[in-house]
C-alpha cells in the first residue's frame, strides 16, 4: 500500500475543528500573514488541528496559506483556528515583509544629482 | 298320521318364531350398535369441524399475529383426543405450509424491500457525497466568514444525512460506502462526531496514538456515529457526551459515557440482541419510527469483527457504549509511512501545485497524541515524525530549539532534498531570519528588506543604476521615465 498523502479530508468536517465558529477572533488575518509559533504555552488542551498548527510554526514563520495547505483545511477555517491561537497566546502574526518597493524617480534623481555633484 | 301334522306344525311355527325372534334380536342389537357408531362418528365428525374451525379462527390467526408480534405460544389442538390421528396430522401439515408460506413471503418482501431501500439510500448517499465535495470546495473558495457560516450549517446538515442514508443502507446489505485511508483513532472518533446533531456536546480524552486500518475506518465512524447519536438524543442538552480511548493488550477501546435517562434491563437485553449482530434484522420489525441505529451497528460489528456493548454502567447514570476495536483493525500510528519523511514539512517547490506541499501521513501523527508531554512535542518534527514514540525521548527545551534548527537544516539540505518520489523540496525560510523575526518585538515592525542590506550591496546596485542610466542616455535620446537634465 502506498502511504496516503493527504489527510483524510472528508473524515473531521470543518465545523468539528473550529467548534461551529465561522468568524475569526480578529479580521487582520490574510493569505500572506506570517505567523510564529512563541514556544511558550503548553500544548495541552489543545484539539489536534490546533496543536498541529503551533507545531508547524514552533520552527520559524509561515504563512497562512502554507498553514492551511499542510492542514489540508480552508483557508477561512484556518484563520479561526490560528486567531484563536494568537489570542492564547501560542501564536503570533506579522504582516508579511512587503516587496521592496523601487524608490521613488524623484529621489533617485536627487541621488543622481548627488553623486554626480560629487564625482 | 294325522295325529301328527299339527305337532307338526307347531314345531315349525315354533321353530320359524324363534329363529325370527334370534334373527330380531340380532338385528336389534345390530342396529344399536350401529347407533351408537352413527352417533360416535357424529360426535367425531362435529369435533373435526371444530377442530377444523379452531384451525381457521384462532390458530391460523394465531399464527397470524404471532408472524408480526412474535413470542406468544401458538395454541395446540382443541381436542386433545385427536392427537396423534392422521386428521391431527394433516391439520399439521395444514399449519406448516401455512408457516412455510407466510415464512417465504416475509422473506420475499423482506428482501425487495431492502433491495429497493438500498437502492435508494445508495443513490441518496452517493449525493450526499457528491454534495460533501461541492460543499468543501466551496469552504475554499469563499473568503467570506459569513458564507463559511452558512456553509458550515450546511455541511453540518449534509453529514448528518449522509450518515441517515449510509446507515440504512448498510442496513440493508450494502458497504458502508467509501474506501479512505487508514487514520488516526482520534480523528476517526472525530469523524463520528462530524456526523451527528449535537456534534459540540461531545467531548473527547485521548491518549492512544494509535490507526485505524483503512477498511475498518469506515464502518467504525459509522458505528461511533450512531452511539454519540443516541447517546446525544437521549440525554439533556446541556450535559455533555464523554468519550474516552482506552488502550488495552489485545486492541483499543472507545467507551462512549452519556449523562442521560439511562435504559432498563429489558431494553438492554434488546440491545445487547440487536448489538451482537447475529439474528437477522428484518426491516419492517424496527418499531415506528424504525430505530435503525442498534441495528446498524451490530451488521458493522458482525461484519468487520469489533464488538459493541451497551450498559448502564455510565458513571453519570447514563448509558455506557463501549467499542471494543481487536488489534486486526487496528495499526500502531505512522506505521503505514514506507517512505523516508525527514524534512516532510519543507514544502516542495512550486508550491503551487498543492499534493506536492501537502504533509505525509507520519506528519499528522502527533495531533492523535493529546497528552503527550509538552517537551516532547518541541523536538524538531523532522526528527520526531519518522520514529514515532521513540523519537520523543530526543527532545529539546524550548530554548535551545532555534539553536538546534540550524544543524538540522544543513542535514537537509544535500541528502534529503527530495521527497520519496524523486522531487526536490524546496527549503523553508531558515531559521536564522525566523530568530531575527522574532527579536523584532513589535510583530508589526516592518521594516524594508533594503534596510537590512549590507552596504557594499547597495553601492554596488547603486553603481549599476548610475552606470545603467549613462549607457542608456548615451544610446538613445529617448525619455523613457528618465528625466532629462
Amino acid at each position: 500500500m502506498t502511504p496516503p498523502l493527504r489527510r483524510e479530508r472528508g473524515l473531521v468536517r470543518p465545523y468539528v475543528v473550529t467548534d461551529g465558529r465561522a468568524h475569526p477572533t480578529r479580521n487582520t488575518l490574510d493569505l500572506v500573514t506570517l505567523v510564529n509559533g512563541t514556544g511558550s504555552r503548553p500544548l495541552t488542551g489543545l484539539s489536534p488541528e490546533k496543536r498541529r498548527v503551533v507545531e508547524l510554526c514552533r520552527p520559524g514563520a509561515l504563512s497562512l496559506a502554507e498553514v492551511a495547505g499542510h492542514l489540508n483545511l480552508a483557508i477561512s477555517v484556518t484563520k479561526v483556528l490560528v486567531s484563536d491561537l494568537i489570542d492564547s497566546g501560542h501564536l503570533t502574526a506579522r504582516a508579511p515583509i512587503p516587496r521592496t518597493e523601487l524608490p521613488d524617480a524623484r529621489i533617485l534623481q536627487e541621488v543622481l544629482d548627488g553623486l554626480r555633484s560629487r564625482l | 298320521m294325522t295325529r301328527h301334522i299339527p305337532e307338526a306344525v307347531f314345531w315349525c311355527v315354533a321353530a320359524v318364531a324363534l329363529a325370527g325372534l334370534v334373527l330380531s334380536l340380532r338385528q336389534y342389537r345390530a342396529a344399536a350398535a350401529l347407533r351408537r357408531r352413527l352417533a360416535a362418528a357424529e360426535k367425531t365428525l362435529r369435533g373435526r369441524d371444530a377442530e377444523v374451525r379452531h384451525l381457521v379462527e384462532v390458530r391460523l390467526t394465531a399464527l397470524e399475529e404471532n408472524h408480526w408480534a412474535g413470542g406468544q405460544p401458538l395454541p395446540g389442538l382443541l381436542d386433545g383426543g385427536l392427537f396423534g390421528t392422521d386428521f391431527a396430522r394433516s391439520l399439521q401439515q395444514v399449519v406448516d405450509r401455512f408457516t412455510g408460506a407466510a415464512e417465504t413471503a416475509r422473506t420475499r418482501a423482506d428482501h425487495s424491500a431492502k433491495a429497493t431501500l438500498k437502492a435508494a439510500m445508495r443513490a441518496l448517499q452517493a449525493l450526499a457525497n457528491e454534495q460533501q465535495l461541492s460543499i468543501s470546495d466551496m469552504q475554499d473558495r469563499h473568503d467570506s466568514p459569513h458564507v463559511l457560516q452558512d456553509l458550515l450549517e450546511i455541511d453540518h446538515a449534509n453529514s448528518q444525512f449522509g450518515r441517515r442514508a449510509q446507515a440504512i443502507a448498510v442496513l440493508c446489505g450494502s458497504w458502508p460506502g467509501r474506501q479512505r485511508a487508514a487514520s488516526p483513532l482520534i480523528d476517526v472518533v472525530r469523524g463520528a462526531t462530524s456526523r451527528i446533531r449535537d456534534y459540540r456536546r461531545v467531548e473527547i480524552h485521548s491518549a492512544a496514538d494509535i490507526d485505524v486500518t483503512s477498511r475498518a475506518v469506515e464502518p467504525v465512524v459509522l458505528a461511533v456515529a450512531e452511539l454519540l447519536d443516541n447517546a446525544a438524543r437521549h440525554s439533556q442538552p446541556n450535559t455533555s457526551v464523554e468519550v474516552n480511548i482506552r488502550s488495552a493488550h489485545n486492541g483499543v477501546s472507545v467507551v462512549i459515557d452519556d449523562a442521560g435517562v439511562g435504559m432498563d434491563s429489558g431494553e438492554i437485553e434488546e440491545a445487547g440482541r440487536r448489538l451482537s449482530g447475529t439474528e437477522d434484522i428484518d426491516i419492517n420489525r424496527l418499531g415506528d419510527p424504525p430505530q435503525f441505529g442498534f441495528a446498524v451497528i451490530g451488521v458493522l460489528a458482525a461484519r468487520y469483527g469489533f464488538t459493541v456493548s451497551v450498559d448502564s454502567r455510565s458513571p453519570y447514570g447514563g448509558v455506557r457504549a463501549v467499542v471494543f476495536l481487536p488489534k486486526s483493525l487496528l495499526a500502531t500510528a505512522g506505521s503505514t509511512v514506507t517512505a523516508p519523511v525527514r524534512g516532510a514539512r519543507t514544502p516542495a517547490p512550486g508550491g503551487g501545485t498543492r499534493t506536492a506541499t501537502l504533509p505525509t501521513r507520519g506528519t499528522h501523527v502527533l495531533p492523535a497524541a493529546p497528552d503527550t508531554p509538552p517537551a516532547g512535542l518541541l523536538a524538531d518534527p523532522a526528527q520526531t515524525v519518522p520514529a514515532g514514540p521513540a523519537a520523543l525521548t530526543d527532545t529539546t527545551s524550548p530554548a535551545d530549539a532555534p539553536a538546534q534548527d540550524a544543524p538540522d537544516h544543513e542535514d537537509e539540505g544535500s541528502p534529503a532534498a527530495a521527497t520519496a518520489g524523486g522531487l526536490p523540496r524546496r527549503r523553508r525560510r531558515t531559521p536564522t531570519e525566523a530568530a531575527t523575526a522574532q527579536t523584532a518585538p513589535d510583530p508589526a515592525d516592518d521594516e524594508p528588506a533594503t534596510a537590512t542590506r549590507p552596504a557594499y550591496e547597495t553601492a554596488t546596485r547603486m553603481g549599476a543604476f548610475a552606470r545603467g542610466t549613462r549607457s542608456g542616455r548615451a544610446a538613445t535620446a529617448d525619455d523613457e521615465g528618465i528625466p532629462q537634465e
